[in-house]
């Protein structure tokens, strides 16, 4: 996902591709970041407990935490907000 | 036995309920955003349209003017000026179409994703979604501006076009502007010009609510941010 995003939003869509394990190439081309920030936000989550790295093979992969769920469900639940009232007009 | 039965049924319904309200909330919002999605598509792609035609009938009146001017016997004050507009509304429309292509592409590849989406979609992909709007969003604010404005504009010029084109005297004396219309010519001119008209007010007048509900989303999230903050333990207040 590209476009101007904030922290909060990229910290979410860390963690949700990270239910299962990845690399970090791979989150860093799924998210848009470059690998300075990518290192930044992955080292942030890691820091609070919300991502774990994991060795598979000698590949160290990332995976989002039980933590993070409460996380990704209240941040679901702020956005989904937003939709409950549209534009007030019918087309 | 029977008092176990009982100790668990709170919990048994509070799950059940919670799995059946919550899958029920998250069809909602997927249809709400989905039929918003379309919408603001469907507008795009109007605007386009009406841009387009506006494009193309600036270049006839352009035409029109330049004809105008030659031929002699004709008042070339108005023509001269419808020329300009002319080529303003030009301007406009293509600034109009740049603008809408800019806007249109990212929301029909949301809603390309949204109809592509497995039924029923999960939570996660939905804000997945969502996210990608307000990032569209963030990016084209501008452009969104814009688009109200110049079809704001366009509108107005063609107004003015269709009352300049169906000039056929205009005199400007030491006792004031006297002028001709040609009935014959102010009529289809004037239902053409007019209908061009309102489509782009009313275009600027629906993307003028849409970006008020954008934005209001936008500082709806500005606001949440302090929970997710907190969340996160980032707020040390």
């Amino acid at each position: 996902m590209s476009g101007r995003r904030t922290v909060y939003e990229i910290y979410w869509e860390i963690l949700v591709y990270c239910k299962s394990p990845r690399s970090f190439t791979a989150i860093i081309n799924r998210c848009d970041l470059n690998s300075k920030t990518g290192q930044e936000y992955l080292g942030f989550l890691s820091g609070r407990g919300y991502l774990s790295a994991v060795t598979e093979e000698g590949k160290t992969r990332y995976v989002s935490t039980p933590a993070a769920g409460e996380y990704i469900a209240l941040f679901s639940t702020l956005y989904h907000k937003l939709f409950d009232s549209g534009p007030g007009f019918r087309l | 036995m029977r008092s176990t039965y009982i100790c668990f049924m709170p919990f048994i319904c509070r799950t059940v309920e919670y799995w059946i309200t919550g899958e029920k909330m998250n069809e909602q919002v997927h249809l709400r955003f989905r039929t918003e999605v379309r919408h603001f598509s469907l507008v795009a792609i109007l605007n386009f349209i009406f841009a387009a035609i506006v494009m193309a009938m600036s270049v006839a009146y352009i035409v029109d003017a330049v004809f105008g001017i030659i031929s002699p016997g004709s008042p070339l004050l108005p023509r001269a000026f419808s020329g300009a507009v002319a080529l303003a509304c030009f301007g406009l429309a293509i600034s109009w179409i740049i603008s809408t292509i800019q806007v249109f592409e990212g929301v029909e590849e949301i809603s390309g994703e949204l109809e592509e989406s497995d039924d029923p979609v999960s939570e996660d992909r939905i804000t997945c979604l969502m996210v990608k709007m307000l990032a569209h969003y963030r990016n084209n604010q501008a452009t969104i501006r814009r688009m109200i404005l110049v079809s704001t504009l366009g509108g107005y010029c063609f107004f003015a076009l269709g009352i300049l084109t169906s000039l056929e005297a205009f005199v400007i004396t030491s006792d004031g502007i006297s002028f001709t219309l040609d009935s014959l010519l102010v009529i289809p001119a004037m239902i053409l010009t007019i209908g061009i008209a309102l489509v782009s007010l009313l275009s600027s007048h629906t993307f003028s609510q849409f970006a008020a509900t954008w934005d209001r989303r936008i500082e709806e999230i500005d606001a949440a941010e302090c929970t997710l903050k907190k969340n996160l333990g980032l707020d040390e207040s």
